[in-house]
């Protein structure tokens, strides 16, 4: 017996010894010796499994690539390692039989992208989180975003809106600045704002850094994290060409029970007479014959539509050993469930790369132009845009008046002010145009073979066009404009990239070392113009043609940012792994003093399963390693030019007889000329661990995040008189969590089968912050309604404080009983079916002072699992996700119960508070003197939710097939988006889509809203 | 291959940018440390900080402003739309009201700008002596004004008279309302005497030494110091001054006769600059007001956002002109049901009157348009072009008859009260009053004369007749009136979330 054989696990010894016995039995034994390197590199294979084909008798590798092992002749031995290709030799006379094995290009040798090169997945120290194009194709959706969600551990993903062509909102570990918390996104190599216009085909990987060691590569802007996509590049050999379409139909997943006129009518008639004390406030005319109004007009059926939606995309890609290619193009025309609303993209795309000798080049281009028909934001009043104006506007209105100018009827009256949303949608056009090039260029020459230099060259400029273009008209008596106006607003945004660096790359026996130094500067101005000209002709949209007043405006703004960086990853005999990094960043938004910023990391990787003394069976536990990184990250994420004290201008008055103009100009705000980076530590430990031949694989990482000096608006008092808050370094705030991700792929029969799922969790706290009894109130809930969430030392960031609704006062005793230590009443002006508030700091009155925690914006976990089946050429994709332990503050319901203003109300208002009928709604009363619909804990709801987000049936022509056809794989498929949501959430969707601060997250501000779209498609995927 | 090595090797060095690249200016703005080289400047400034008073969120003569001002009295109702609005008409509001804290952060900008005038003129060259004290008068006349705004609405309110050096001195707490007023009182002595009695007509508008004693006779009147508010007051009706009421009394409320005789401060209003009322501090806001827009009827294309109470439309019909007509302050103060009543070109009978009240406000609208929808500019942009009047010779005439009267010597006040009433074609006031039928009848006269100009409710207040006015009154939400709580708004929420040293006013 060969020490190798001894370390085979205890289980299988006894069946080992038995066959180690047959020898004696069996004929013509003879043993065979030999070495296994690896196909490239030469070195040894250590540790791969040598067996005799068709039985369980086997050995392996010792450190230097040997074996030995007794074979019958004829027979055939089968050589296996995790990381290698398997290999099968038969055995004849030679009684040394040496093998190479070749590397696998996925699993452990998979190569992840980090910042500024790329490393084998078996080499990586920090936390990754990777998905390649592969794992998106299935995806019926339009927005490469969307599809990341619930995919990577730790990777928050929400969506930026229902409306068509909006992005999402990406959170990595929490929330863990109060400034702008985007991850930096690289396509290419090539900072870009976001990845929306992305088409999905294009992209071969996408690798999220999470942890400092990660991410410390990029420095001052890595704090939220880095995505790093690579788009598509081509294969050497002949052209393949790639055909992908989705048609689709998308729906309101969910619609908002508001009520018929004649309910309306019935509620506000009780409001009203149960106003003033109950003395009664004058009933609305319109409202004074409920019986005689019918349903009247249902405004959100007037707004949705069942709205089509298609894609098609086509590349083309390949490439000789010297040169590779691949041109890629796509269009997608996406209309919205909201009438009058979409988005369309045209997209091109081309990579290539070429080597000749020592001399590498490659460039990425990606062209794309893109147009949102947009919704109006409002036109004043309370309505909002038109989803909150159909939910708000009274049902006893008409759509339609051909007598009015614009042809729209409209509210009238001593109501509130609420747009019809069908006049706003139809007399109001906002459509925003948006160009978008990303150049980038790169030349590298190896000057040793081990030594390489590179030049980078990126350039990425967009043009974005918003014209807004109003009708005259008079749509009832509160939204009257006289003119056509137009507004056109034109911003440019630039990126300059100039990169040098310098990468060493050698093993020197056991040692690997893999080294860079490099140099980036990098340049960003935005442009934006204004101008606007009223007192159009009608149906002309050009200013020139307009006799109105003019206004203009414009405006630049600039930053640079320099950068010297390095980085070692160096591994000891493919055990013990370590990575080094340093940036240090130089930028123009902090004065000189505070200018540069240092950012060093450092991480080790300890892969145990080669250590020597390891002797699992690599059916059970196949690879396992452990990771551990410290290191700090920058954010630099406040305005530009906040260190210096400007004048602000054009704050005008009227002067003189003839009651002209006043030019005016002073320092509005103070500055903040000490400001300096907010700096986030990063301690991570991991493990990666595969079972089962790699059958299961296992992720697990636990980090502890630190983010000091926080920049922070920190609201000073207004009685300081500036206009705004200065950005100070104000606090300290730390995320705490974990994240597991897991996958398991197998085939019971022909069924193939592959689950995965992950499970992230984060708890923030705010360690300190401001003046050290700063608070910061955020979430404004509705178009008047007071803040929801406090952010304050030891809490949480943006935790819901409210006060707290204990539920209906069912008689005037129990007003009467709840009285403050002086025996005042507490709630004087409630009458019986008025909401009791806690009076929680016990001073005898309600008010703001009496807010209580009451629950957290963010999810106590969050998830996602997936099931891909395949059988006879069918495969079946399900994927659903989900969050859970998270608040959501509900202002539209509070809009919308407040049963305290003149405009339509929910469903659930019909079962108000009566004395004949005790119910949880509270009683209806114009002008609320118990303040029921203020701010409070009776609008706060479980945001808790579990979504079946896809779920798609494919059918793939067989290979027979393709010979006929031509083709390399021709795949068809149907799908649904969003077939369902489990929640309790009472509002559109629990995964709210609001794109505002950090400080409004897990409120649903229904004045913006843009409800989720179900979404059936089909689709085909066709490659020849 | 070395050569091609060197070659990089420069390129490199060529790519690498220099330090100096990480400096860069804002494009847009100066700072302040160019800032303040000339008497234009200062002139900006000054502009910047008289700006405030028309800001729409916040300026006390801005449409929240007016409606803050008025909206409590019990000649006034406002309606349930805009709910913070609703909430302190109706004495339902909380510390977090938006028209509260916008008037407190908007008062506090303006003396923050008024400091940074009288901490900067000193680095302004080409400046004479005489020019200097006129120019840091003027700012003393604004930042008296400003805190002026916040004792009468706030009470206890944080003193501020120099620029906070350090993020420490952003905190400060508040000081009682009798040092407020002393920083009141001291400021518009100090303004009353450096400033001009008039400027050129380029210059029409900015604050004279008749606004500074006018403002500072009032403050008098605020704190009882009846003796000097009868000496600064008094000195307005005599030379140098020639302030004088105009003959016909709705003169004062319409764009032609802005900056008028009876005028001694009033806010510059006028349909330039942009064309958008929101668009906060920038070229593209209008410099006018929308608060005619949004208290016309909505058959003027208005938004019907307030209304008189019939108290005060009652009130007006105590007493007819010798002719035996109304009141020609009724006249141009409301709109109602009479013969030949017309507004916004339109008779009574195409009016409705939403809220059961029987009046429209008609003072400072502009009724004889067709409607309030396009300005002077001739952008649909909801502008009024009249100024509002802060300080007017007939209030200088009533509250010296206060004073007066307030010594116990009524005798003395009806040469002022007469002149009040004989602009309105009243019969001669009865001879012998005592202190108290004349308070009455100066009390009457006040309500009547500056309806819709922030007056009642202040006046109330110091007279201590709030719960007794506003109880015996149709004003919607007068139940809900609690005194002394809701003789002042509370501290802004924000104010109290935000400043550690501040403390909430006790009574809320």
């Amino acid at each position: 017996m060969t020490n190798s054989q001894l370390r085979l696990t205890r289980r299988k010894t006894p069946i080992l010894l038995l066959l180690l016995l047959f020898p004696f039995l069996a004929v013509a034994q003879k043993k065979i010796t030999g070495q296994v390197t690896d196909a490239e590199t030469n070195n040894p294979v250590f540790k791969a499994a040598v067996m005799i084909k068709g039985t369980q008798k086997g050995t392996y590798t010792d450190e230097k690539g040997r074996y030995s092992i007794d074979a019958p002749a004829g027979s055939t031995l089968l050589i296996t390692s995790m990381e290698y290709e398997q290999s099968e030799l038969p055995v004849g006379d030679n009684a040394t039989i040496n093998v190479t094995l070749k590397p696998k290009v996925s699993g452990l040798n998979e190569v992840v992208v980090i910042g500024y090169g790329t490393v084998k997945k078996k080499d990586l120290t920090g936390a990754i989180a990777s998905l390649k194009g592969a794992d998106l194709k299935t995806e019926g959706v339009s927005n490469i975003g969307r599809s990341l969600q619930g995919k990577l551990p730790g990777v928050t993903v929400e969506s930026a809106g229902g409306d068509p062509g909006a992005g999402v909102r990406i959170l990595i570990r929490g929330v863990g600045t109060l400034n702008n918390a985007n991850p930096l996104y690289l396509v290419d190599g090539v900072q870009v704002a976001n990845i929306n216009n992305i088409a999905p085909g294009d992209i071969e990987s996408m690798d999220v850094l999470k942890d400092a060691s990660a991410a410390a590569i990029y420095g001052s802007r890595a704090a939220n994290g880095v995505v790093l996509v690579t788009t598509r590049n081509g294969k050497a050999g002949k052209p393949v060409f790639n055909f992908r379409t989705n048609l689709g139909a998308q729906k309101l997943a969910k619609k908002y029970e508001v009520l018929n006129a004649q309910e309306w009518a019935t509620v506000s008639n009780a409001a009203h007479d149960a106003g003033n004390g109950g003395a009664g406030l004058p009933r609305l005319d319109i409202a004074a014959n409920p019986a005689a109004l019918g349903a009247g007009t249902d405004w959100q059926d007037a707004i949705y539509r069942t709205a089509p939606i298609q894609q098609y995309y086509l590349s083309v890609s390949g490439g000789s050993d010297y040169s590779r290619y691949s041109v890629s193009g796509e269009y997608t025309d996406q209309r919205g469930i909201v009438d009058m609303t979409g988005y369309k993209r045209y997209g091109v795309r081309a990579k290539t790369e070429s080597t000749k000798g020592i001399i590498k080049f490659g460039q990425t281009f990606l062209a794309t132009r893109e147009k949102w028909n947009q919704m109006s934001t409002g036109w004043g009043g309370q309505g909002g845009n038109a989803v909150g104006s159909a939910m708000k506007m009274i049902p006893v209105y008409k759509i339609y008046d051909s007598s009015a100018i614009g042809g729209y009827s409209g509210a009238s009256g001593s109501v509130v002010n609420i747009p019809n949303p069908v006049a706003l949608l139809h007399l109001e056009d906002v459509s925003y145009e948006l160009t978008s090039f990303l150049a980038n260029a790169y030349a590298e020459v190896a000057l040793r073979p081990y030594l390489k230099y590179r030049f980078n060259l990126g350039y990425t400029t967009s043009f974005g066009t918003t014209d807004d273009y109003t009708r005259r008209h008079e749509v009832g008596n509160l939204f009257i404009q006289p003119t056509n106006d137009m507004s056109r607003v034109q911003e440019r945004n630039q990126l300059v990239l100039l990169e040098n660096t310098l990468n060493f790359n050698k093993d020197y026996g056991k040692h690997s070392i893999q080294a860079l130094v490099g140099y980036s500067y990098q340049k960003t101005r935005y442009n934006y113009n204004r101008m606007a000209k009223t007192n159009l002709p009608d149906g002309i949209k050009e200013l020139d043609a307009a006799s109105g007043t003019a206004t203009v405006g414009g405006n630049s703004i600039e930053s640079v940012l320099l950068s010297t960086l390095g980085r070692v990853i160096y591994a000891y005999d493919n055990r013990y792994l370590l990575t080094a990094s340093f940036r240090r960043d130089g930028s123009s938004r902090f004065a000189s003093s505070n200018r540069y910023g240092n950012f060093p990391s450092v991480a080790v990787g300890w892969n145990i399963n080669n250590e020597h003394f390891w002797n699992v069976d690599p059916k059970t536990i196949s690879s396992l390693k452990l990771r551990a990184s410290y290191g700090i990250l920058g954010n630099q994420e406040i305005g530009d030019y906040q260190y210096s004290a400007a004048i602000a201008s054009n704050i005008n008055y009227v002067i003189g007889d003839a009651q002209q103009k006043w030019f005016g100009a002073i320092q509005t705000a103070y500055s903040s000329p000490n400001i300096k980076w907010e700096n986030t530590a990063t301690t991570n430990v991991g493990v990666d661990i595969s079972f089962l031949k790699g059958a299961l694989n296992a992720s697990f990482d636990y980090f502890y995040k630190k983010t000091t000096d926080v920049l922070l608006n920190v609201p000073i008092p207004g009685s300081a008189g500036s206009s705004t808050s200065p950005v100070v370094n104000a606090g300290t705030i730390q995320n705490k969590g974990f994240e597991l991700g897991m996958n398991y792929t197998n085939h019971i029969g022909v069924l193939n089968y592959n689950v995965y799922g992950t499970l992230s969790a984060v708890r923030n706290k705010v360690i300190e912050l401001g003046t050290g009894t700063q608070q910061i109130f955020g979430g404004q809930p509705t178009h008047h309604g007071a803040s929801s969430t406090l952010t304050e030392a030891g809490g949480e960031v943006t935790g819901f404080y409210l006060i707290k609704a204990e539920g209906i006062f069912q008689s005037q005793d129990e007003i009467n009983a709840y009285k403050d230590k002086n025996g005042n009443l507490i709630q004087p002006y409630a009458r019986p079916g008025d909401i009791r508030f806690l009076d929680a700091n016990g001073d005898g009155i309600i008010s703001s002072a009496d807010r209580v925690h009451m629950g957290s914006p963010f999810p106590k976990f969050e998830y996602g699992i997936g099931f891909n089946l395949s059988a006879y050429h069918f495969d079946l994709n399900v994927y659903m996700q989900g969050v859970s332990g998270n608040k959501i503050y509900n202002g539209v319901r509070q809009d919308m119960e407040g049963m305290n203003l003149e405009y339509n109300y929910a469903k659930t208002t019909l079962q108000a508070w009566t004395p004949e009928h005790h119910t949880n709604m509270p009683r209806a009363v114009i002008d609320d003197p118990n303040l029921n619909s203020q701010t409070s804990s009776r609008f706060l709801e479980s945001g808790s939710y579990f979504r079946m987000k896809t779920l798609q049936l494919g059918y793939t022509l067989p290979e027979s097939v393709n010979a006929t056809l031509h083709t390399n794989s021709l795949r068809a498929y149907i799908s649904a988006d969003n077939l369902f949501t489990v929640t309790k959430y009472s509002g559109f969707n629990p995964d709210l889509g609001r794109t505002g601060t950090i400080l409004d997250r897990g409120v649903d501000y229904g004045h913006v809203a843009y409800p989720l779209a179900r979404v059936l498609s089909a689709g085909i995927q066709l490659s020849f | 291959m070395k050569k091609l090595q060197y070659i990089l090797l420069a390129g490199v060095l060529l790519a690498s940018c220099s330090k100096s690249s990480l400096e860069l200016t804002n494009p847009n703005q100066i700072t302040s440390e160019t800032y303040w080289r000339n008497e234009d400047d200062v002139k900006s400034a000054l502009a910047a900080t008289y700006a405030l008073f028309k800001n729409v969120d916040g300026g006390f003569w801005g449409v929240r402003g007016i409606e803050l001002s008025n909206g409590r009295g019990d000649d006034f109702f406002i309606r349930n739309d805009v709910s913070y609005l609703y909430q302190l008409s109706t004495f339902t509001n909380t510390p977090d009201n938006s028209a509260s804290t916008n008037v407190w952060n908007i008062a506090y900008r303006a003396i923050f700008r008024a400091n940074q005038i009288m901490a900067n003129i000193d680095k302004v060259s080409g400046l004479s002596d005489a020019a200097k004290s006129a120019y840091m008068a003027e700012a003393k006349f604004l930042r008296g004004l400003n805190e002026y705004i916040l004792v009468i609405n706030f009470g206890d309110v944080p003193l501020r008279t120099t620029i906070p050096a350090s993020t420490a001195e952003y905190f400060v707490p508040k000081s009682p309302a009798t040092e407020v007023w002393a920083q009141v009182i001291k400021d518009f002595t100090e303004a009353a005497a450096g400033l001009p009695l008039s400027y050129d007509a380029s210059n029409t508008g900015r604050a004279t030494k008749g606004a500074a004693l006018g403002f500072l006779g009032k403050s008098y009147v605020y704190t009882k110091d009846w003796a000097n508010a009868e000496a600064t007051l008094k000195q307005l009706t005599a030379a140098p001054y020639t302030y004088q009421l105009m003959t016909n009394y709705g003169d004062n409320f319409v764009a032609a006769h802005d900056n008028n005789v009876e005028s001694l401060f009033e806010i510059q209003l006028a349909d330039v600059g942009g064309t958008n009322p929101w668009a906060g501090e920038n070229a593209n806001e209008s410099l006018g007001v929308t608060t005619a827009q949004e208290f016309a009827p909505a058959e003027a294309s208005g938004w019907f956002e307030v209304a008189p109470t019939d108290k005060l439309f009652n009130e007006f019909q105590n007493e007819k002109t010798t002719s035996g007509d109304f009141d020609p302050r009724m006249y141009a103060t409301l709109f109602w049901n009479y013969p030949g009543a017309t507004f916004y070109q339109k008779p009574f009978s195409a009016y409705t009157l939403p809220f059961g009240f029987k009046s429209y406000y008609k003072k400072y609208q502009n009724y004889t348009q067709a409607n309030e929808l396009t300005g002077s500019s001739g952008a649909s942009d909801y502008q009024s072009d009249i100024n509002e009047k802060a300080l007017r010779y007939a209030d200088v005439l009533l509250l010296l008859a206060e004073s007066v009267t307030m010594q116990g010597r009524p005798q003395d006040a009806y040469t002022y009260v007469t002149a009040i009433r004989n602009r309105a074609g009243l019969p001669a006031l009865t001879a012998g009053l005592d202190q108290t039928a004349m308070m009455k009848e100066i009390r009457h006269q006040r309500f009547l004369e500056f309806a819709r100009e922030g007056q009642r409710f202040y006046d109330l207040q110091r007279w201590g007749l709030l719960k007794e006015e506003i109880t015996n009154s149709d004003k919607v939400g007068k139940l809900y009136f609690v005194t002394p709580k809701h003789d002042f708004f509370p501290i802004p929420q924000d104010e109290v979330n935000s400043n550690p040293q501040m403390k909430q006013n006790s009574n809320w």
